[in-house]
C-alpha cells in the first residue's frame, strides 16, 4: 500500500497501529473486530474513517484511543509502544494528549453541562482557580454558553454532543478522536462541528482522526479511511478521488 | 480565552484531597434515594445493636450494684433448696411447697454458735399502706432488728432521718423507715419525716427515708420496702416466724467456715433439704449465668439487625454498581488512573457509613436513654464501636469492592457494562 503524502513535507508519525487484531469472544464464537490493521497518522492531519455498521471504526477508535487493548499487534504513540505504558501513564495520556468523542456521548448523568465539562480536569494540572472559566469557555465555543447548569437529560441529542466535544476539548489535546460526532445532529449543526473541527486542525494544528457514515463530509478530510470486515479497504486523498 | 502555564511541579494527588471530598458529597447528595437507603441499612444496624448490648450491659451493671449494696462478707439463710447441682438457680416444682419457717430459738442458737458473726432475722409482712388518702396495696413490712441498717449500708443519709434503736426495737416502738420509692409514693408533694402512715389499723411514724438503691426492673424493688421493728411484724402475722436471716461474716475470708458452721448448726434441726445457706459471690455466679446466656441471646438477635442491615447497604450497592462502572469507565477515559478512582469511592463509602452511624448512634442512644426509664440500660463505648465498626466495613467493602473490580477494567469494558 502506498502512503499517501500529508500535506506538511516532512510529516512527523504520531500515531501507528502495526498488525492490530481485536478479538471478541461470546460464548465458544470469536470475531475479528479488527484483522490485522496498519494505519499511521501523521501531526496535524484530518483523517475521516468510514465504512458499513458493524465494520469495525469504533472498535479502532477506542484502540487508537489507548481505552481498549488490542488482541495482538502493536500501538505507537510519538514512536513509543503504549505496551511498555503503566495504567498511570495512559490515563495521563488518556487525559492530556487525546480527546475523545464518543459514539454514544459518555456524559454522567445528574450532573451539569458545566461539570460534564470540567471533569477531565480534576485529573489534571490545571489550577484550579481556572477551570470554571475554562469549562465556561469550552461550552461557549461550542455554542452552549446558555446551557451551563442544564443536565444531559435536559439537553437534545445534538446538544449532549456538542457537550462531549466541549469536555474533549478542555485539556487542550494534541489528538482529536471522534466516533460519529455529527450521527445525531442534522445537517446544519452537522457542518457547524465541521467547520469548528477544521478550525482545530487548521488554526490550532491540531491532529484530527473522526468516524462517519457521511461520504460528504468523509471527503472533507485530507485522507479517507475506508474499512470493511475490521481491514483497511482504501486509503484515498479525496482530493485526488474529485479531480 | 482562559490563558495558563502548567506547574513544573506536578500535584502529588490528582484530585486533591479537597476535590475529593466535594465529589463524594456532590455524588452522595446527587443521588438523594441511593444515599437514604443504603444508610438506613447502616442506621437499622448501628442502632439495633446499640440498644441490645445496652440491655444487656445495663442488666448486668443494675444486678452487680445491687450485690454490692449488701455487702460481700453476707451469707444468706433461707428456706428450700434454691441451687441445683449445677450451680443455676433450681427450677423444680416440689421446692415451691418447702415451708420452713426459722424461729427465734434458731436465732439464738446461731448467735451462741457464731460469736464473732452478726445474725440478722428478717420477718416479712405483705400490707397495704395509707398514708392520708393515698392507699397502697401489697407492700413489703420487713421486720428487722435495729443493727439492720447499719451492717447492710441502708442508713438514711443525713437530714433523712434514723435508723430504729435497739430500745425501739425491744419496745416495738411504732417506727418505720421507708425505702426511696415508697417515701415517693406516699408522700409525693410532703417530706415524710415525722409523718404518720398506717398499716393494719396501726399509727406508725416515719423515722426514715432512705438512698436510692439502684434503677427499678419490675418486680419487687428494695426502694419499695418498709422496715419496722421485727416485734411489730410478729404481731401483724400473729406468729415469730423468721423468713430469712443474713449473718455478716467477720471478713470475707470467713465467709467459707462461716457458711459450714451455720450449715452445721441448723442440720441438727432441719432436713438438709429445709433450707439453703449462700453467700453473694455464689448467688451473683448463678445470676450473672443468667445474664450471660440473655446477652448472647441478645447479641444473637443483635447480629442479625446487623446482617439484615448490611444486605440492605450491599443490595443498594449491588444495584448501584451498573451506573457506577459505567461512570468509572468514563472517568478512566477522560484521565483518571486507578488509585483516584478507588479514593473517590472509598470516601464516598466512608461518607455513607459515618452519616448512617452517627444517626445510628444517636437514635441507639437516645432509645436507651427512654428504655433506661423503665429497665436499666447502659450504652457502652465497646457496642458503639462493634455496631459502627462493622456497618461501616459493610458499607466499605460492598461499596469500595465493585468499584476496585471496575477500575481493573479497560475504560471500553467498564463503559460497556451492563
Ligand atoms: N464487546 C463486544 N463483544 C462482542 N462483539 C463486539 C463487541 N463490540 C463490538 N463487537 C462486534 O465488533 C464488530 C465491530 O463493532 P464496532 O462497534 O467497531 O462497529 P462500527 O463500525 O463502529 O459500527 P457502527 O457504524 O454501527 O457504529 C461488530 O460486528 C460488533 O458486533
Ligand atoms: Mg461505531
Amino acid at each position: 500500500m502506498t502512503k499517501l503524502s500529508s500535506k506538511k513535507d516532512n510529516p512527523k508519525v504520531i500515531l501507528e497501529l502495526r498488525d492490530v487484531v481485536k478479538t471478541y469472544t461470546t460464548g465458544n464464537t470469536s470475531f475479528n473486530a479488527l484483522n490485522k490493521v496498519n494505519l499511521s497518522i501523521n501531526q496535524g492531519e484530518f483523517v475521516s474513517i468510514t465504512g458499513p455498521s458493524g465494520s469495525g471504526k469504533s472498535t479502532l477508535m477506542h484502540i487508537v484511543g489507548l481505552l481498549d487493548i488490542p488482541t495482538s499487534g502493536e500501538v505507537l504513540l510519538n514512536n513509543l509502544d503504549i505496551a511498555h505504558f503503566d495504567e498511570k501513564k495512559l490515563a495521563q495520556i488518556r487525559n492530556v494528549t487525546l480527546g475523545f468523542v464518543f459514539q454514544q456521548f459518555n456524559l454522567l448523568p445528574k450532573t451539569s453541562a458545566l461539570e460534564n465539562v470540567m471533569l477531565p480536569l480534576l485529573y489534571s494540572d490545571v489550577p484550579q482557580h481556572l477551570r470554571r472559566d475554562l469549562g465556561v469557555e469550552m461550552l461557549t465555543k461550542v455554542g452552549l454558553a446558555d446551557k451551563l447548569v442544564n443536565t444531559p437529560s435536559q439537553l437534545s441529542g445534538g446538544q449532549q454532543q456538542r457537550v462531549a466535544i466541549a469536555r474533549a476539548l478542555i485539556n487542550n489535546p494534541k489528538i482529536i478522536l471522534a466516533d460519529e460526532p455529527t450521527g445525531n445532529l442534522d445537517s446544519k449543526s452537522g457542518s457547524d462541528i465541521m467547520a469548528f473541527f477544521h478550525q482545530l486542525n487548521q488554526k490550532e494544528g491540531r491532529t484530527i482522526v473522526f468516524v462517519t457514515h457521511d461520504r460528504d463530509l468523509a471527503n472533507e478530510a485530507d485522507r479517507i479511511i475506508i474499512i470493511k470486515d475490521g481491514q483497511i479497504q482504501i486509503e484515498q486523498h479525496p482530493r485526488h478521488v474529485e479531480t | 480565552m482562559v490563558k495558563y502555564k502548567l506547574n513544573n511541579t506536578p500535584a502529588m494527588l490528582k484530585p486533591s484531597l479537597g476535590e475529593l471530598v466535594r465529589s463524594s458529597f456532590h455524588s452522595i447528595f446527587k443521588n438523594k434515594s441511593r444515599t437514604f437507603l443504603t444508610s438506613l441499612g447502616i442506621i437499622i444496624g448501628v442502632t439495633s445493636v446499640i440498644l441490645l448490648t445496652s440491655i444487656g450491659n445495663g442488666l448486668q451493671k443494675y444486678v452487680n450494684d445491687q450485690f454490692d449494696s449488701l455487702g460481700s462478707n453476707t451469707v444468706f439463710i433461707v428456706p428450700g433448696q434454691i441451687f441445683n447441682d449445677k450451680g443455676g438457680f433450681n427450677n423444680s416444682s416440689q421446692n415451691r411447697l418447702v415451708t420452713t419457717r426459722f424461729s427465734l430459738n434458731d436465732v439464738a442458737t446461731l448467735r451462741k454458735g457464731l460469736r464473732r458473726s452478726q445474725i440478722l432475722p428478717l420477718s416479712q409482712a405483705v400490707v397495704d399502706v395509707k398514708s392520708g388518702p393515698i392507699l397502697k396495696k401489697a407492700k413489703s413490712l420487713v421486720g428487722v432488728t435495729s443493727d439492720y441498717g447499719a451492717a447492710n449500708n441502708a442508713l438514711p443519709s443525713s437530714g433523712n432521718g434514723r435508723w430504729f434503736t435497739k430500745d425501739e426495737e425491744d419496745k416495738k416502738s411504732n417506727v418505720v423507715v421507708l425505702g426511696y420509692q415508697i417515701a415517693l409514693d406516699l408522700f409525693p408533694t410532703t417530706s415524710p419525716l415525722n409523718k404518720k402512715i398506717v398499716i393494719k389499723g396501726k399509727n406508725l411514724k416515719v423515722i426514715g427515708i432512705l438512698d436510692k438503691k439502684g434503677s427499678t426492673f419490675g418486680g419487687p424493688s428494695l426502694d419499695d420496702f418498709i422496715y419496722t421493728p421485727i416485734g411489730l411484724v410478729f404481731d401483724i402475722n400473729g406468729n415469730q416466724d423468721i423468713q430469712s436471716m443474713y449473718v455478716k461474716a467477720p471478713n470475707k475470708d470467713l465467709v467459707p467456715t462461716t457458711k459450714d458452721e451455720i450449715s452445721k448448726l441448723l442440720l441438727k434441726k432441719y432436713d438438709k433439704d429445709a433450707f439453703s445457706v449462700f453467700d453473694s459471690s455464689q448467688l451473683l455466679s448463678s445470676i450473672n449465668a443468667i445474664i450471660g446466656t440473655l446477652t448472647i441471646a441478645l447479641s444473637g438477635i443483635a447480629a442479625i439487625s446487623l446482617v439484615v442491615g448490611g444486605i440492605g447497604i450491599m443490595n443498594i450497592m449491588l444495584v448501584t454498581v451498573t451506573e457506577r462502572t459505567r461512570e468509572i469507565g468514563l472517568r478512566k477515559a477522560i484521565g483518571a488512573y486507578p488509585n483516584a478512582i478507588l479514593l473517590q469511592f472509598l470516601f464516598e463509602a466512608i461518607f455513607l457509613s459515618c452519616f448512617g452511624g452517627l444517626i445510628g448512634i444517636m437514635l441507639g442512644s437516645l432509645g436507651a436513654f427512654a428504655i433506661n426509664k423503665v429497665f436499666p440500660a447502659i450504652v457502652t463505648p465497646g457496642s458503639v464501636l462493634l455496631a459502627f465498626g462493622v456497618s461501616s466495613a459493610v458499607g466499605i467493602i460492598f461499596g469500595v469492592a465493585p468499584a476496585r473490580k471496575a477500575s481493573q477494567l479497560s475504560p471500553i469494558e467498564a463503559l460497556r457494562y451492563e
